[in-house]
């Protein structure tokens, strides 16, 4: 029952028009598929995961989503607007923010820093004004810079501020690359493997962060390795093996899902899976 | 509060140096001398230009071609089309850039080593192509520029008058570049150097930022070259080959890349006086300013303002104290320090 009624909830949001709609979408490296005729559809609120092994084509399929790849065949539509072809910078400009697998953060810049450079695009006034120091364009950057406080509070990181963020233990790190993310408003926010490398405490808490921030109303789409994480977050999954589609649904229904199991899940237990 | 305080700190070094500048020539009598520190302010706006587009994160080889092109500029507006230098000042940084938009929309595309040797070539062609045109002197170069016309009382007879022309454009300049560097384009360029892939997932146009330093640094030559032509009054292909803007290179590199405005300065300063000093000759002035660099880079990467912090003297412990509960702003700012 619950299969169906998830497959419902599918065909009605594909009718109203999806937050994300990924058609068809294909990236060749060489002779080689990365990703191969994959689609599929993101509505607001959720939190998406795509998972599957190594190689499978996450990373890759975040990387044209996001604009750093360029779409060989097929066409993705954020927001009602198709925004295959366009470049990185004009993909995060329409509210799709990002945060990478590896820490990609400003390392010699501390941690205020790193999430204040992060509001480039929310300016209103013009360069000019900030160039001639207007009283506007002033005011304007204080509020950033207590926008930059408040976002560093809602992420637990607001102790940091001052510490350069190459002196940040690894997960303060990633919590940090989320918090630059955040930092351009996104509607939609890609997070890579935002759990990988963190110890259980502080995997809980990114958790926990992720929920607050889907809270706040923002759809999140994530790649991640733990398992169990992605079942407890992930409102659906989406399953890659080897640059193609091979399952989508609830996570009850992908453990369950014969096929997944089989390229993926392989002989993980039932335990790990709740 | 510490906002205010480090701007505080700021203004008052900056009136400061505003009084010692003002006040310099009547101490400093011998024309030779001032030659010396007119010569280090036309430099230390080189260097600026060189630093601006560091703060990107491109290495240019171009600064002396982009001072040459000022430089012809202004001797042709002047010498063929009868401007007043006057007019022929702004023109020749408005021209720069031009050139700079056009070059720049090619070649800032892609950063790193290609940009570095494209540069490089530009300033390899440009004096080739002067020395080759009639029109523009050829190798033989062009003679008796007329200096700047009088303006009210101020007319330019004897290095005074120069020298206070050269410090106002300095000035300006470095008021430009500190408002650039604490603004929203001064932080999009550093987001672009310290991680360019970032930088873009916030929405930075990496090729529109790198195009804009690009043409402001040009322009900023280009005036620097325009105030030499008047000051020197002659040009000869042979003043802005590689060498210059390995020179320029270097002014910044000495003094310190991560000093915005006071690394540029006091490298400026140094190679301008020191090789002078020593009375090197022309010839082997290259082989010495080379190993300058290749020494710097093996021993003092991060420039001669780096000292104070490996030495940790004292004032910069207790400023570091002082400042401790403000964001480490950005090193280059602190011109008043």
């Amino acid at each position: 029952m619950k299969c169906r009624r998830s497959r419902g909830y599918t065909r009605v949001t594909e009718s109203v028009g999806s937050l994300l709609e990924v058609r068809n979408v294909s990236k060749y490296f060489g002779g080689l598929a990365a990703v191969s005729d994959v689609s599929f559809d993101v509505s607001e609120g959720e939190i998406v995961g795509l998972i599957g092994p190594n190689g499978a084509g996450k990373s890759t399929m975040f990387n044209l989503i996001s604009g750093f790849l360029p779409v060989d065949s097929g066409k993705i539509i954020y927001a009602g607007r198709e925004i295959t072809g366009l470049k990185a910078h004009a993909v995060a400009r329409l509210g799709i923010g990002r945060a990478f697998q590896a820490p990609t953060l400003f390392m010699n810049l501390s941690v205020f820093e790193n999430v204040f450079n992060g509001f480039h695009l929310r300016y209103q006034k013009s360069s000019w004004k900030s160039f001639f120091h207007t009283k506007g364009a002033l005011e304007e950057e204080k509020q950033a810079r207590s926008s930059v406080m408040e976002i560093l509070e809602f992420m637990g990181l607001a102790r940091t501020k001052h510490v350069q963020a190459r002196n940040l233990p690894h997960g303060h790190q990633k919590v940090l690359g989320v918090c630059v993310a955040m930092a351009i408003k996104p509607s939609l926010l890609l997070l890579d493997e935002p759990l990988s490398g963190m110890h259980p405490e502080e995997a809980a808490t990114m958790g926990e962060i992720i929920n607050n921030i889907r809270s706040s109303g923002v759809t999140i789409i994530l790649v991640e390795h733990n398992v169990g994480a992605v079942m407890r977050l992930c409102n659906r999954i989406v399953v890659l093996t080897q640059g193609r589609k091979i399952a989508e649904g609830a996570p009850k229904e992908i453990a369950e899902n014969q096929e997944v199991i089989e390229a993926y899940l392989g002989t993980d237990d039932e335990e790990e899976i709740d | 509060m510490s906002i205010t305080r480090a701007t505080k700190k700021r203004v008052l070094g900056l009136g400061v140096l505003f009084v010692v500048l003002a006040l310099l020539p009547t101490v400093v009598k011998s024309p030779y001398y001032m030659h010396l520190v007119i010569m280090t302010c036309d430099n230390i706006i080189l260097g600026l230009s060189f630093s601006l587009l560091y703060s990107t994160g491109l290495l240019t080889m171009a600064a002396g071609a982009f001072w040459g092109i000022g430089a012809y500029t202004s001797a042709l507006l002047v010498m063929k089309a009868g401007l007043s230098f006057w007019i022929a000042l702004p023109l020749s940084g408005v021209c720069a850039a031009l050139v700079g938009l056009g070059i720049g929309s090619i070649i800032a595309r892609i950063p790193g080593i290609a940009f570095l040797i494209q540069t490089m070539i530009i300033s390899l062609i440009i004096p080739e192509v002067v020395g080759y045109s009639d029109f523009l002197g050829s190798w033989g170069g062009l003679l008796g520029i007329p200096g700047p016309s009088s303006i009210g009382p101020l007319r330019f007879i004897g290095k005074t008058p120069y020298y206070y022309l050269i410090v106002v454009l300095l000035m300006l300049n470095v008021l430009a570049f500190v408002a650039l560097y604490s603004s929203r384009v001064g932080r999009a360029w550093r987001s672009i150097r310290v991680n360019a892939q970032l930088a873009e997932t916030l929405g930075i146009n990496l090729h529109w930022y790198r195009l804009l330093a690009f043409i402001i640094s040009s322009a900023s030559a280009g005036l620097a070259g325009s105030f030499y032509a008047h000051y020197f009054q002659a040009l000869e292909p042979g003043m802005f080959t590689a060498f210059k803007s390995i020179n320029v290179q270097i002014f910044a590199i000495l003094g310190g890349l991560n000093y915005y405005i006071v690394g540029p300065a006091v490298g400026a300063a140094i190679m301008t006086f020191v090789p002078e000093l020593l009375r090197v000759g022309r010839e082997i002035e290259p082989v010495i300013t080379g190993a300058v660099l290749i020494l710097l880079v093996i021993f003092l990467p991060g420039g001669v303002l780096s000292l104070r912090e490996r030495l940790g003297s004292f004032s910069w412990r207790l400023a570091k104290r002082a400042g401790s509960d403000e964001v480490p702003a950005e090193p280059g700012l602190h011109t008043g320090d």
